[in-house]
């Protein structure tokens, strides 16, 4: 924020105390022998919506890789297996092959390989990186945080945290870090989800491609309205850089629609569950009102505990073998970092809610090449403007004990509704 | 070969050959040396390769260019005017040989 001065970092501060953790770095596994992944058939997608903790707990407990046939994916639960998948992208391709990403949203990074992902990574520039963020987005943050946080005043104790609250004012942020000056916070929702449903249509209803290739269309033509329009009144904003670099149209419109899709959720889902956290960890409360220097620490162990993206996909290059199961060329792969934060070899009494523990690398954001691309905005809007307005502006700030709140999900995962009520 | 020497904070130090281009983060990650974790693969965008470099070796390194500054802020560690983002340190050319001392905290 304004009041730190330039050569901090704008989210965490600039030292920390010293800690023994230490980077876990799991030694990479040979190509050799090994065996076959277990089939896990128990396995049921409403389980896993439900609740996958307890799921992930079992699976990681047997092995790092299993077959599961629900999924119709190779699952990886385990943090070293993920982590080796996450650095090794000549053995692990993003460019999966009928991939219903590709189908809704056209052929963006995510699903590319270097070369080529650089070039498109390349094109966004400098806008979401930790200077632009600092000059620029910090203050629209705030005016949007102090807009909805009023209406969220406004409705009154009883209102939706997650709908009132988190949903429009993250919808608004990346509205304008995407630059479409003609659409709404509203529009952003609605394309976010229609596209998202889209890439997890694994049941191929015709009316949910309908949707996203609707939203598609309508992204489309704000795309090609705004690039003009940036290229003689250029901002901050991505597709003001995009409209001066060299880059193909169509590639510009997949990486807009997946950001859309993995921009607007993310943070308000990860904002609910620390809101949710907190509330529900009164001493962890009560810790970070009297340091506010630990909000960065409640977002941290809030994307290692439910990872907002839990399982994101990877396409083996050949057939080899990993921490021990044998895959071969061609396996689509679940890399489940949600089940990979739980990790007992890796962090302890894992199933916990603790922003005190000791700090280790989490694998919420991805890692290697891919790794994602809006960490800092996320942490900017989240831990350093919303979460201290919204424990400062709403005193005594708890659940609604009359309606319970919802946490679902799995792929991705967040609060649903969460009724909030506070002293006014 | 180029070569980087990597100091532990425990004064421990291990000798790494890189190939001509090599980075001091994508060498560490590949040996498993403790205390690099290289979180976005170089992307100058997590401050986990975080290294300081000899005093009298900096000078011979391409300068640090502005992704490179921003994100030194946001180091664990305290930047001093020696910090680096291992990965955007190449091996090569004049840089035939580098010390590094892996800072106490990269997360
Ligand atoms: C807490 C919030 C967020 C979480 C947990 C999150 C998580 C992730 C993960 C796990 C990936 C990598 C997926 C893979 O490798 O297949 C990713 C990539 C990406 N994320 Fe995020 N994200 C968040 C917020 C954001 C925001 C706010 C933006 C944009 C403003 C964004 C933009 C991107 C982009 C562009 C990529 C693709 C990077 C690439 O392929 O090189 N993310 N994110
Ligand atoms: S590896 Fe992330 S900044 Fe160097």
């Amino acid at each position: 924020m304004s009041t730190i001065p330039p050569a901090t970092c704008p989210f965490t501060g600039t030292t920390a105390a010293p800690l023994d953790a230490k980077a876990s770095t799991p030694a990479a596994s040979t190509d050799t022998d090994g065996r076959e992944a277990p089939v896990a058939d128990w396995v049921r997608i409403e389980d896993l919506r439900r609740n996958p903790f307890p799921i992930y707990q079992r699976l990681r407990a047997e092995a790092p890789v299993h077959w599961v046939p629900a999924v119709n994916r190779y699952m990886v639960t385990s943090y070293a297996a993920a982590h080796e998948i996450e650095q090794d992208e000549a053995r692990f391709s993003a460019n999966e092959r009928e991939s219903l990403m590709k189908r809704a949203m056209g052929h963006s990074m995510l699903r590319k390989d270097n070369p080529e992902h650089q070039i498109d990574r390349d094109s966004y520039g400098a806008t979401l990186r930790p200077g632009t963020i600092k000059k620029h987005w910090n203050a629209i943050f705030e005016a949007n945080n102090t807009k909805y946080l009023e209406e969220l005043k406004a409705k009154g104790p009883g209102a939706d945290f997650v709908w009132d609250y988190a949903a429009p004012y993250t919808g608004e942020n990346l509205r304008l870090i995407c630059g479409f000056h003609n659409a709404t916070h509203q529009d952003m929702q609605r394309w976010s989800q229609t596209l998202i449903d889209g890439t997890g249509n694994y049941a191929d209803d015709p009316q949910v491609w309908a949707k996203a290739a609707a939203s598609s269309d309508e992204v489309d033509t704000a795309i090609d309205e705004m690039l003009v329009y940036l290229a003689k009144n250029p901002d901050h904003s991505l597709l003001s850089n995009l409209a001066s670099f060299p880059i193909p149209l169509e590639a510009i419109r997949a990486n807009l629609k997946m950001t859309i899709g993995g921009g607007l959720n993310e943070p308000r889902d990860v904002l609910s569950t620390t809101v949710w956290a907190l509330l529900t960890h009164p001493e962890q409360l009560a810790a970070v009102k009297t340091d506010p220097a630990l909000y960065a620490k409640a977002f941290e162990e809030s994307v290692r505990w439910v990872a907002p993206i839990g399982m994101y996909p990877r396409e083996t290059t050949r057939d080899l073998v990993l921490e021990g199961i044998r895959l071969p060329a061609g396996a689509r792969l679940g890399v489940v970092v949600g089940a990979a934060n739980r990790d007992p070899q890796v962090f302890e009494d894992p199933e916990s809610f603790n922003i005190f523990r000791p700090k280790k690398p989490h694998l919420a954001f991805g890692g290697g090449v891919h790794f994602c691309a809006g960490t800092w905005i996320a942490r900017a809007q989240v831990a350093q403007i919303a979460l201290p307005q919204v424990f400062g502006q709403l005193p005594g700030l708890r659940l609604d004990p009359e309606t319970p709140s919802v946490d679902e999900g799995w792929v991705f995962r967040g609060m649903t509704r969460m009724p909030v009520l506070w002293n006014h | 070969m180029p070569t980087i020497i990597y100091s532990q904070p425990d004064g421990t130090s291990t000798e790494v050959e890189v190939a001509d281009g090599g980075n001091v983060m994508r060498a560490a990650v590949n040996e498993g040396i403790a205390g690099i974790v290289g979180e976005c693969g170089g992307q100058a965008m997590c401050a986990t390769c975080h290294v300081y470099v000899d005093p009298q070796d900096a000078a011979s390194l391409s300068p640090v260019e502005d992704d490179e500054d921003e994100m030194l802020d946001c180091t664990t560690a305290e930047r001093t005017e020696f910090s680096r983002l291992g990965c955007q340190v190449k091996l090569g050319g004049p840089v035939q040989r580098l010390r590094v001392s892996i800072p106490s905290d990269q997360v």
